[in-house]
């Protein structure tokens, strides 16, 4: 089953996201810090599939991304930001960075659900 | 001044807490409600999904406002430290006090309408964005 990884330093948004893929064909692990999700990447650990948030402590989601993409194995990973924030200059320096996709919340679980199996190539 | 600046500083500190408080209560109502309905399978839907995510949404706005109190916070103790050691900066101190005290705010409404997501930006598109 292909690995998806949710990062966010909120466990009631990660406990939100649970509800949407606990149905999917797919195997989910959850952080709540960018830098111990990034540091398993860093040992070996390739993902599918990358979900984080942008606003975090320690590690936000654009220095995660920057780690990700110097990771040989998560070079190209697709990756979705999972935010409130909604300014164009953030959704730009996030393409700038390879980011895949950008996504407001409160989601859309359809939605969530449907981008996922879109960038994943799931069986509809 | 000293005595008004000291009930100012308090009633903060009160605010904090009550503020943490909340964050904490709502964190733990929704991580019962979400564990209740995973543990039974049951089907949300969006509706139920938007109100769960809520909770994130108000836990990072009174994040926002904890972090513009302990900057206020600190503005008075470095107004008062300066008070007490030279009266006559007093002005001086005020203005700048004042000063910070306005980027503050300005930051925190800043943080206010960044941290609402779909909430605020009424013509946010429903449709999550590829690059």
């Amino acid at each position: 089953m292909p690995l998806v990884i949710f990062v966010d330093d909120s466990e009631t948004a990660l406990a939100s996201t649970r509800m949407v893929t606990n149905s999917m064909p797919i195997e989910v692990k959850q952080y709540t810090e960018a830098q111990v999700a990034l540091a398993e990447i860093e040992a070996g650990m390739v993902p599918d599939l990358i979900i984080t948030d942008l606003n975090m402590p320690i590690m936000n989601g654009f220095e995660f991304l920057k780690g990700l993409r110097g990771v040989p194995a998560t070079k190209r990973t697709p990756t979705l930001m999972l935010t409130t924030e909604t300014k164009p200059e953030l959704k730009q320096q996030g393409k700038a960075l390879g980011l895949t996709g950008w996504i407001v919340k409160p989601f859309n679980p359809a939605q969530l659900k449907q981008a996922i199996t879109r960038v994943l190539r799931l069986p509809a | 001044m000293m005595l008004m600046l000291k009930s100012v500083d308090e009633l903060l500190l009160h605010i904090k807490e009550v503020q943490l408080d909340v964050i904490e209560l709502s964190t733990e109502s929704l991580l019962k409600m979400s564990s209740y309905i995973e543990k039974n399978s049951l089907e949300i839907d969006e509706d139920i999904s938007t109100a769960l995510q809520y909770q994130d949404i108000i836990t990072q706005q009174l994040n926002a406002t904890i972090e513009a109190i302990a900057s206020m916070q600190n503005s008075i103790e470095r107004f008062s430290h300066a008070y007490e050691s030279d009266e006559n900066l007093a002005t001086e101190s005020m203005l700048k006090l004042q000063e910070k005290l306005s980027i503050t705010l300005k930051d925190a409404k800043d943080k206010k309408s960044r941290f609402a997501g779909k909430h605020a930006a009424q013509h946010a598109d429903d449709e999550i964005e590829f690059f």
